[in-house]
């Protein structure tokens, strides 16, 4: 690579956001723009009884006054699972509920007409928890009517391979464990904010911080009965997502739908607290789990039994259940594999999509399952992990395709930089280290709504100013998904990154993405981008190739001229573009990319592929007190194997910013309830690790060169989260003798524990 | 009349307390005052600023003496020589509160002062809504304890505990004059009303003179930073060899525990810790993991009292 690729780049966007002069969907205002306010109920699980909306319109200020049945069409991001209305329909299903909304001239009109709604409800039984879900109820008590046998149970996924089990009943070596994890959110910065806007032409308008605009695009068609063609939807800059803003939310269908009644702008704006009652984080999860091995510590079999705590509503569930299951399929050959997921629903926020989807809490459980396996058989726990690394080029069980792997390039390398083999297990009492590892999708092969198109299509346009647009619909949310389109289109065409500027994320103007989630963007987005730029630089060769009598192939794009090896022709970017122009003007090419067909035939074998897996390994050094359980993180070292660092600044910051939210997870962060209601619904109680309680981090990126990946690249965004919390938890046991089963690891538990084994 | 006042001296800040009538509440740092109008669980229309008022916030050390303003920041305690030389244990506990943004704004006076939590009770209207019953804002049943009789909300001023550790006095200035007395008289053994200042005193400047032989200072926290108490302990041991052993966090007021070390027994000390701190679960932190960190936590201190 001799461009900007492999270099590391600031962020486009970054002077931009820290001079304050990006605009964030809450920054854009308009002329006679509306806000709205919510009416969000008191109540769990109940009838509304009666809603008296007469001194709401008679308030001061007030336009317009909406409740459910004004947006009766349901909605969800999987087509499978569309349960939700834009605002409770005849009954509510968690605290926090929207019941109505009222759009006014200012916020302090509709803050203050919310107050006059009159709402009677009528309790139905409350399920706080999947233990109560799984149990029968009475038909009327069902949290939706469509769940079977009269429970409340949303999803069972289950996939067996070769009966693990059997293997299990007689496995010499054995290890089984009982975890539980608590809920946690994804504390983005930036809160939900959408803007709508009817136009003069009949058309729709809407700007929200979404992850998604796509999958946005057409919920909204579908609840506001909008032809696809009449909406368009704008990402502006995001203040963070983590799979927390890639769902269609019930806000902005109503913005929608208000702005298409008023004729006006209208906007919303989440306080912190709304966003925590929108939530759709990481589902609660109790795991049991059973593995086996050979008297060599060869993988003999893994089953385990899930049960998730939904919530109130489907959103990305079905997926979640489904990849607590699939994807333990690695890092590790298993040929005995079996799972079965149930997903219930409950009277509580919503979960959904959260980095590291659906595989971060059976990580945990699979990695300490095998450190009590080396504990038991007195092998090094990093030996008995390299014993069972998938081989590159092979295929799992289920029959994901795995091609590049640089796991044992991983564990070797924190391995060495931790300098494990002469401290682990040798610390003084108190001080400990443990090792884990991961593997993530490099993008979901399969799409969320099928379809017949391409996961990603990228125009690059070439005009006679020179620059290039690269014009894409993904997603920018802090990942580096912009800089990645300007690298990539730089590096194809041998110019400075300064000639290449973005277009993104509208679905007017740009092709279709189908959004930032799943660690899907640099390997799809960037081989889309990299065959569209390489279409223009073939379109300019062919012309300048015919203007000067030499082979469109012998030239080379390199450092803002295009040449000849022999240098018999050398002319400038600028005139080739304008040679490029002659006598046709400005054009536009196209790349796209379609994922190859993958996986197997059976039911549920879509879950989990992908063209790509990334890998990782992580050792995690831990202090505890023992005399009051007080755990502290003193350094982690992460290995990530993201294939190639297109921006090795974005990978490095991927990977610390993966340790800090596992850090958390695994430290102190939790969704605390009482009947049904959040007890920390905002920054100070929900407690995101400081920067003080951040470890010295130490990161290393492993390049294996994925085959199919852009100059080989693999994602790392989501990979790197998976092994931080085992390895905090594995640390702990060494340090104190004690396996944490609970998450997050509070001071009380460890005391707990410790009290327990003494 | 405008809501928010900023008045020069205390004089003025008087007269327009008076003019409100009981309706406003003083403002000094306002980190944690701008939440709870924010939360709407302060109420009043008026704010009276006393951040114009000058000579507030001075530090000096005179024979060994020290005399703060109170409207002296948090920030300014931590980096004063003086202090830093003198009263360590002022420091380490200025220290521990909230963040360094935070302690630019925050004030020693506010901090002493600081409302008792609960975890029922500090959260927006809409989430109270929810509740329906709080004895501190609405209704008659304690969600904490289910009584209907007292309030438990917890003090977790961490700066009390160390200036009551340190025997500080505070000075009171109201429309009668100056008077002077004891920081740990000043507070009330209940979650509503926990100090008896009431709104026609203001606090005008803390001052110790006792000069500490040997100081200890821990505090309860799931993070390192930000987080309010679970509990604080701060001790002192002066000249005569007494104890001065403060715990604050886990009742409604501190608790000061004053013995000579001679005849002071951890037992006696512990015993003594938990039959005072009106404890309850009223906060994230587990209430069985609390009460077990003051035995923790007294154990610790009596270790370092007596290493040798």
């Amino acid at each position: 690579m001799s461009g900007a690729i492999g270099k590391p780049t600031p962020y486009i966007d970054a002077v931009q956001k820290v001079t304050g002069q990006a605009m964030y969907a809450d920054d854009f205002k308009f002329p006679n723009m509306l806000y709205v306010r919510f009416l969000r109920s008191t109540e769990s699980h109940a009838k509304i009884k009666s809603l008296n909306v007469t001194e709401v319109e008679a308030s001061s200020g007030v336009v317009a006054v909406i409740t459910g049945k004004d947006i009766p069409q349901p909605f969800g991001v999987l087509s499978i699972s569309r349960d939700e209305t834009a605002m409770a329909i005849e009954k509510v299903r968690y605290q926090g509920e929207i019941v109505a909304a009222v759009a006014a001239e200012t916020i302090e009109a509709a803050e203050a007409a919310v107050k006059r709604f009159r709402v009677e409800y009528e309790p139905i039984k409350e399920f706080y928890t999947p233990e109560d879900s799984l149990k029968t109820c009475e038909s009327h008590e069902q949290i939706h009517p469509h769940t079977k046998d009269h429970k409340n149970i949303h999803k069972t996924a289950e996939l067996r391979f070769n009966e693990p089990e059997k293997e299990l009943e007689t496995a010499k070596h054995k290890q089984t464990g009982n975890f539980k994890f608590a809920g946690v959110t994804h504390g983005f910065t930036e809160p939900h904010s959408a803007v709508a806007m009817w136009n003069g032409d009949e058309t729709l308008t809407v700007i929200s911080a979404t992850q998604v605009p796509h999958y946005l695009h057409k919920n909204l068609s579908k609840v506001l009965g909008l032809p696809l063609h009449k909406i368009q939807v704008k990402k502006p800059v995001l203040g963070g997502g983590f799979g927390g803003k890639s769902d269609p939310f019930p806000h902005e269908m109503i913005v929608s739908y208000l702005a298409m009644k008023t004729k006006r702008p209208v906007k919303c704006t989440f306080s912190r607290e709304e966003v925590f009652i929108t939530h759709h984080g990481r589902h609660p999860t109790e795991i049991a789990m059973s593995i086996s091995c050979d008297d060599d510590g060869k993988l003999t079999a893994l089953d385990t039994d899930i049960i998730i705590d939904g919530g109130a509503f489907g959103s990305f569930g079905v997926v979640t259940s489904y990849y607590n299951g699939v994807l333990l399929q690695g890092p590790y050959k298993l040929d005995k594999f079996g799972f079965r997921t149930r997903r219930t629903y409950t009277n509580k926020h919503q979960c959904g999509a959260m980095r590291g989807h659906g595989a971060v809490n059976p990580r945990y459980a699979v990695e300490t399952l095998l450190d009590m396996m080396a504990h038991d058989m007195k092998m090094d726990p990093c030996d008995l992990r390299e014993k069972n690394f998938l081989s590159e080029h092979s295929s799992t069980v289920g029959e994901f395709r795995i091609t590049s792997n640089g796991i044992r390039d991983c564990i070797a390398a924190v391995r060495k930089k931790s300098d494990w083999d002469n401290r682990y297990g040798k610390l003084p009492f108190g001080r400990g280290l443990g090792v884990a590892c991961g593997f993530f999708i490099s993008g979901s092969a399969l799409p969320i709504l099928w379809n017949r198109y391409p996961q990603t299509v990228v125009h690059a346009k070439l005009d006679f100013d020179g620059r290039i647009v690269m014009f894409s619909g993904a997603s920018e949310i802090g990942q580096g998904s912009d800089t990645m389109l300007v690298q990539i289109a730089a590096e194809e065409l041998g110019i400075p990154m300064d000639f290449v500027q973005v277009e993104v994320a509208d679905t007017k103007t740009t092709p279709v993405d189908l959004g930032s989630y799943s660690s899907r963007v640099t390997f799809m987005v960037g081989n889309a981008a990299k065959t569209a730029a390489s279409n223009v630089r073939s379109e300019m060769a062919k012309a300048i190739a015919k203007e000067k009598d030499v082979s469109a192939e012998s030239l080379i794009f390199k450092n803002g001229r295009i040449f000849t090896k022999d240098k018999s022709l050398d002319i400038s970017w600028e005139e080739g573009v304008e040679m490029a122009m002659a006598g046709r003007g400005a054009f536009v090419e196209s790349g796209f990319y379609i994922s190859p067909k993958l996986g197997g035939k059976f039911k549920g074998a879509g879950a989990g592929l992908s063209p790509s897996y990334s890998f990782g390994a992580f050792i995690s050094e831990v202090e505890v007190n023992p005399k009051t359980g007080e755990t502290n993180v003193k350094k982690v070292w992460g290995a990530h194997d993201c294939g190639k660092a297109l921006n090795p600044l974005a990978v490095e910051g991927q990977i610390e910013g993966s340790i800090h939210m596992g850090l958390g997870q695994v430290m102190s962060e939790e969704m605390r309830y009482n009947n049904g209601q959040q007890m920390n619904a905002n920054f100070f109680d929900y407690r995101i690790p400081s920067s003080l309680d951040t470890p010295d981090m130490d990161v290393t990126i492993i390049e294996s060169n994925d085959p199919e990946g852009p100059y080989g690249a693999k994602e790392a965004g989501e990979g790197p989260i998976h092994p931080v919390l085992p390895s905090i938890g594995n640390a702990v046991f060494d340090a104190v003798g004690i396996r944490m089963m609970e998450l997050p690891i509070t001071p009380d538990k460890v005391l707990k524990k410790l009290k327990e084994t003494a | 009349m405008e809501y928010y006042h900023s008045p020069d001296t205390i004089q003025d800040a008087f007269s327009i307390a008076e003019k409100c009538d009981g309706n406003f509440i003083y403002f000094a740092g306002g980190t944690d005052v701008q939440i709870y109008r924010k939360q709407n669980l302060d109420k009043n229309d008026h704010i009276i600023d006393l951040s114009s008022i000058h000579d507030l916030n001075s530090i000096s050390l005179k024979d060994g003496n020290l005399t703060l303003g109170a409207m002296t920041s948090l920030g300014d305690i931590i980096t004063s020589n003086k202090i830093q030389n003198k009263y360590p244990l002022l420091v380490e506990a200025a220290k521990s509160v909230a963040t360094p943004v935070i302690r630019k704004t925050a004030t020693i006076g506010g901090n002493i002062l600081v409302r008792n939590r609960c975890t029922f009770y500090n959260q927006s209207q809409e989430w109270r809504n929810g509740v329906g019953s709080c004895l501190r804002d609405v209704g008659d049943i304690c969600q904490v304890t289910g009584g209907k009789n007292d309030c438990y909300s917890r003090n977790v001023s961490d700066t009390a505990a160390a200036l009551i550790a340190l025997n500080a006095e505070i000075t009171l200035l109201n429309s009668a004059g100056v008077s002077q007395q004891p920081l740990k008289d000043i507070f009330l053994p209940c979650g509503i009303k926990f100090h008896d200042l009431g709104n026609d005193n203001i606090l005008t400047q803390i001052s110790v003179s006792m000069k500490p032989k040997r100081w200890w200072y821990k505090k309860l926290r799931l993070r390192k930073t930000l987080d309010f108490t679970s509990l604080t302990v701060a001790a002192t041991i002066d000249n005569n060899n007494i104890a001065r052993i403060c715990l604050n966090g886990v009742s409604m007021t501190p608790i000061l525990i004053e013995e000579p070390l001679e005849t002071l027994t951890l037992e006696n000390l512990i015993k003594q810790a938990r039959k005072n701190c009106k404890t309850v679960d009223n906060d994230l932190m587990p209430l069985k993991y609390r009460r077990e960190m003051i035995n923790v936590f007294l154990e610790e201190w009596w270790e370092y009292e007596h290493r040798k």
